[in-house]
């Protein structure tokens, strides 16, 4: 469970047909905590409801805080409460900045890759990379958030790749000659994200970057074989049947987990695994992390794993 | 018993896991909790298993300069989600007690035991070391207004 700051949406205003900007404001302090480009903060809309969302605003003003949601009718509901039942004056409540992308320290170039709503942590990394180059794929130029803005601030260091253009930009290509001091950056689609992967296979460990913003789908989550998940602190056994979260089988079992992006993704569910074998599905664990942890909403044991709780 | 201490600090949090917030002055509500704060109004942690106990927190500030000494574990009166801190004042004594804060007048309920939940909340591992001085769980017996500075003693 993350420390929440009691906050307030204070201006609602639309940035494409299906993406609108909020701005919260914190109740009970003068201004947010620090954070630098890239943060993303999760907010919870309601009780049990919590989403992660990049910090789009600078980070120099911390009396606010601004994020763009993208209006998805199919996803998980965080965004459809925004879109459908957030007001001016609605209170929330969000976390402390969440920084797991960042720009690398000491970099000469900085090429970052957007698809879409994937622009969101972008806004924020600008300000602190003034030579950056920005290339931004979206369906058509009424779809891209923040063009203008974009366009004022990059000039020709902004590169947009809009289909209704019939432009399309070449990753490989882009990509294809990595140079010291040069990191890549790219957030967005699935989609995006598995071309920029294949694109900077061949790069060295650290340079190439990425933020996923879509797990698992919602039905997709709790496909698998059931297990069962023993609780290290009071041996009790969960069984989790197919078809179920381990999330939701823990927190069924009276279990107090955190959540968030609920696709794998954020990593705010995150539990101690002290043993077992895990079939780990998540998009946020580094390698050397998951010998030691699982991320409930997604990934699975197998047989039976005993976690940390 | 002859001790005498000092009120630090008041905080309240309106909600579970929210930021605590820091008062000049706390009204405290005899039967109910500190004015604003989550266990007053039901939306605490534990709220779903009410208990008298639960009406105001307290918690040594020399505990939190020990878990820094000896532990090299920051935890500041705020992080720590009690209500009040005190200094100069034997917690775990009170155990049973009737005492005063200011014009207020608490009994000490039970020793406050510390949870994982607040390991997970501020990511240290403050489970262990904060054993046996987590703090005091109060009934509010006499109602009133207390301020930081105000002095505590026995009744």
């Amino acid at each position: 469970m993350k420390i929440l700051m009691p906050a307030e949406v204070t201006a609602i205003r639309d940035l494409t047909p299906r993406i609108r900007l909020f701005t919260i404001k914190p109740r009970k302090r003068p201004a947010f905590p620090p954070f630098r480009g890239g943060a993303h903060t999760i907010l919870q809309l309601r009780p049990g409801l919590r989403r992660p969302y990049s910090i789009t605003s600078d980070p120099t003003r911390p009396e606010s805080w601004e994020v763009a949601v993208l209006r998805e009718p199919e996803g998980r509901g965080g965004s459809r409460w925004l879109h459908e039942e957030a007001v001016v004056g609605s209170p929330i409540a969000a976390s402390f900045p969440q920084q797991n992308f960042v720009l690398a320290e000491g970099a000469t170039r900085h090429i970052l890759i957007a698809g879409g709503i994937g622009i969101t942590p972008f806004l924020s990394m600008l300000a602190e990379a003034p030579g950056a180059e920005l290339h931004y794929c979206a369906r058509a130029p009424e779809d891209a958030a923040f063009l203008p803005e974009l366009r004022a601030l990059l000039g020709p260091r902004l590169v947009t790749w809009f289909a209704s253009e019939g432009r399309r930009l070449d990753l490989p290509a882009l990509l294809a000659a990595p140079a010291p001091g040069t990191h890549a950056y790219a957030c967005g689609p699935a989609r995006l994200l598995e071309a920029f992967s294949a694109a900077t296979a061949h790069w060295p460990a650290g340079q190439a970057h990425l933020e996923h913003f879509s797990g698992l789908p919602p039905g997709a989550a709790g496909e698998g074989a059931a297990f069962e998940a023993e609780i290290a602190s009071t041996g009790a056994v969960i069984a989790v049947p197919a078809g179920v979260t381990l999330l939701a089988a823990l927190r069924a079992a009276g279990q107090r987990v955190d959540s968030a992006c609920e696709g794998g993704v954020c990593g705010a569910c995150a539990v101690p695994l002290e043993g077992g074998e895990a079939e780990h599905r998540d998009m946020c664990l580094k390698p050397g992390e998951r010998a030691g942890q699982i991320i409930t909403c997604v990934s699975r044991g197998k047989g039976r794993v005993r976690l940390g709780l | 018993m002859t001790w005498q201490g000092e009120l630090l600090h008041i905080f309240i949090a309106e909600a579970a896991s929210m930021e605590m917030e820091e008062l000049a002055e706390g009204r405290m509500i005899p039967g109910v909790g500190i004015e604003g704060d989550r266990y007053a109004t039901a939306q605490g942690t534990y709220s779903h298993m009410p208990h008298e106990d639960r009406q105001c927190t307290l918690m040594e500030i020399e505990t939190m300069e020990a878990l820094e000494r000896d532990h090299g574990l920051p935890l500041t009166p705020q992080e720590s989600r009690r209500n009040l801190t005190t200094r100069g004042v034997p917690l775990n004594h009170l155990v049973g007690r009737h005492f005063r804060v200011g014009e207020v007048l608490l009994f000490g309920g039970r020793l406050n035991k510390p949870c994982k939940y607040f390991d997970d909340l501020l990511g240290r591992p403050l489970f262990n070391p904060l054993l046996n001085r987590s703090g005091l769980n109060c009934r509010i017996i006499e109602g009133g207004v207390i301020r930081p500075g105000d002095t505590i003693r026995p009744a």
